[in-house]
């Protein structure tokens, strides 16, 4: 599947437009593409220069990272955070996809709404939520010791549980939408057929929808593991400072210990890493289909 | 399993999902109109007095404007660049067009970290750090994908018949694309202005590097607020946000039915 679909009456108008009908295409992407390299490309290939050469060309930044316990420690909080994320959101978002598909008109309209209004509320404010509802005084402990289930606050804040509770309902939405598009491309009459054919409807979920429903569910996986990796709000405001993630180690050497070298060899690890299971994503699923851009 | 008890076990599951994911967004918006000092839910009583707080703190003001201007400059200019290459996308043949599209989208996956410390090691030496056209230009690059997206949904439903009318009938074909098409993908253009005004406006990391310093965007006050204080202001300035992200959602919406009122 090609990103941003074949067009549908392909060299329209193209007689009418002879010899410049050619130039026309690069043309109107030329400049988009231009910004980008400007703007994007050039900098990204300045930060990985600037982590070999600064005094003269050596390997010395990354020698320090992969020899570094504290790195190697903080790639793993790094990978096992973004992993539980992924594992959870996507068993939240999978109902509620599900729940999209098969109903129709007011319902749908209405779990859509409540799915993508947090999508617009910022993420700071969302994990900034958490921090005030997870606090020794804040509703949860209170509702806990309300209720006799504790006697003393629980120390909810400042540990992995906080932060994945953060980062899984602001990915959920994301997720959700993914989830959503690829099951509206499976073919339910399918599963019509299964039901005439005598299953029952859970029979019909279990051995035909939730098979041909498994590459969406790769694919929404995937999406959100590249975008958790790089998560730094939530990880800074809710997480323990013992465990930390990488996007806040090259915050640290960039702006408090203006290390360039050693910040940009951090960022070009995780910009490799992302990379390749971005174009991964891309060669399976191709990336447009993100926010339901292509077809729906 | 029976039916009526899958539909159930459906229904509360998506129920749960649904409050887990509203929940907070309540919360703040509750304790911006608290008339407490602390952060505490459910607020103790009613008040305006943080958004009073914000609405008479220069800092604030000046923060939601130099936020107004990189998000509309930045939206500005992924609409300019975005546009066309959408144009080129849908309707044209063209070599490599999945690794050119995927080329335009890669900036919404990478880290924002990556994005942001790559942006200020290039924009120092060009004199680009500090100012509000640097920030623009940077978020352009995120909100392009945005406005390519939505502008190709638009052009791929539009007819073009109409516009092979106009050129068929004398119309220069630029002319018949400004006057005919256009108009009828503006909705699906509009609706990708919003998107990358509002991912500008949340932007925290790039707007750090760049704009971090002196006349600071709003994400970056926030930031710098909820790691400090812990009075409501926060949390009106956050509401802020939200109502923005509400309205904006809602004109989106309403533009996307009024573009179905008019292809139908």
């Amino acid at each position: 599947m090609t990103a941003l679909a074949e067009p549908r009456a392909a060299p329209l108008l193209r007689p009418a437009l002879s010899s410049r009908g050619r130039m026309l295409p690069a043309l109107l992407l030329l400049p988009c593409l231009a910004w980008i390299t400007f703007f994007f490309l050039a900098p990204l290939v300045l930060m990985c220069w600037r982590s070999l050469a600064s005094e003269g060309f050596s390997l010395e930044p990354y020698g320090v990272l992969f020899t570094s316990p504290l790195f190697t420690k903080v790639m793993i909080t790094t990978v096992r955070t973004a992993a539980i994320t992924t594992v959870f959101a996507l068993l939240l978002a999978y109902p509620l996809a599900y729940a999209l598909t098969v109903s129709g008109g007011k319902v749908r309209a209405l779990i859509l709404v409540f799915t993508l209004i947090p999508y617009w509320v910022d993420i700071i404010v969302r994990s900034f939520s958490w921090l005030i509802l997870l606090g020794d005084n804040g509703m949860v402990n209170k509702a806990l010791m309300a209720l006799g289930i504790v006697s003393a606050p629980l120390q909810m804040l400042y540990n992995p549980f906080s932060v994945l509770l953060a980062m899984v309902q602001i990915l959920l939405p994301l997720t959700t939408v993914t989830l959503f598009g690829a099951m509206l491309r499976i073919d339910r009459t399918l599963i019509t057929a299964a039901k005439i054919h005598g299953a029952s409807e859970w029979h019909a979920f279990r051995t035909v929808f939730f098979p041909l429903s498994l590459p969406g569910v790769y694919g929404a996986g995937l999406l959100v593991f590249v975008l958790a990796l790089g998560f730094y709000v939530t990880p800074a405001l809710l997480g323990s400072p013992r465990e930390t993630m990488i996007a806040q180690t090259i915050m640290v050497e960039a702006s408090q210990l203006l290390d360039w070298p050693q910040a940009s060899a951090a960022g070009a690890v995780l910009l490799i890493i992302t990379t390749s299971i971005a174009a991964i994503y891309n060669r399976y699923f191709s990336l447009d289909r993100l926010w339901g851009g292509s077809d729906k | 399993m029976s039916a009526t008890a899958g539909r159930l076990g459906l229904s509360a599951a998506v129920l749960a999902v649904l409050i887990y994911l509203i929940f907070p967004v309540i919360v703040v918006v509750a304790i911006s109109f608290s008339s407490g000092n602390f952060l505490v839910f459910p607020p103790p009583g009613f008040s305006l007095r943080w958004y009073e707080s914000i609405a008479g703190d220069p800092e604030w003001v000046n923060a939601l404007w130099v936020t107004l201007k990189v998000g509309s400059l930045s939206a500005l200019i992924a609409v300019l660049l975005g546009v066309p290459a959408a144009f080129a996308l849908v309707r044209h043949v063209i070599p490599a067009k999945a690794l050119l599209s995927a080329l335009i989208l890669c900036a919404l996956v990478t880290p924002p970290i990556v994005t942001a410390l790559s942006t200020y090691l290039f924009f120092v030496p060009l004199g680009l750090v500090n100012t509000v056209v640097g920030l623009a230009c940077a978020h352009a690059v995120s909100g392009m994908p945005f406005v390519v997206i939505n502008t190709s949904a638009s052009l791929r439903s539009a007819d073009i018949n109409l516009e092979r009318a106009a050129v068929i009938h004398g119309a220069h074909p630029l002319w018949a694309v400004l006057r005919i098409t256009l108009p009828i993908i503006s909705p699906g253009i509009v609706i990708g202005a919003i998107f990358a005004f509002v991912h500008s406006a949340h932007e925290l990391l790039v707007a750090t590097f760049v704009l971090g310093g002196v006349g600071k965007p709003v994400a970056v006050k926030i930031w710098s607020g909820v790691q400090a204080t812990s009075d409501p202001t926060i949390a009106a300035a956050s509401a802020i946000l939200i109502g923005l992200a509400i309205f904006t959602f809602a004109s989106a919406a309403a533009t996307q039915s009024l573009a179905k009122r008019r292809t139908a």
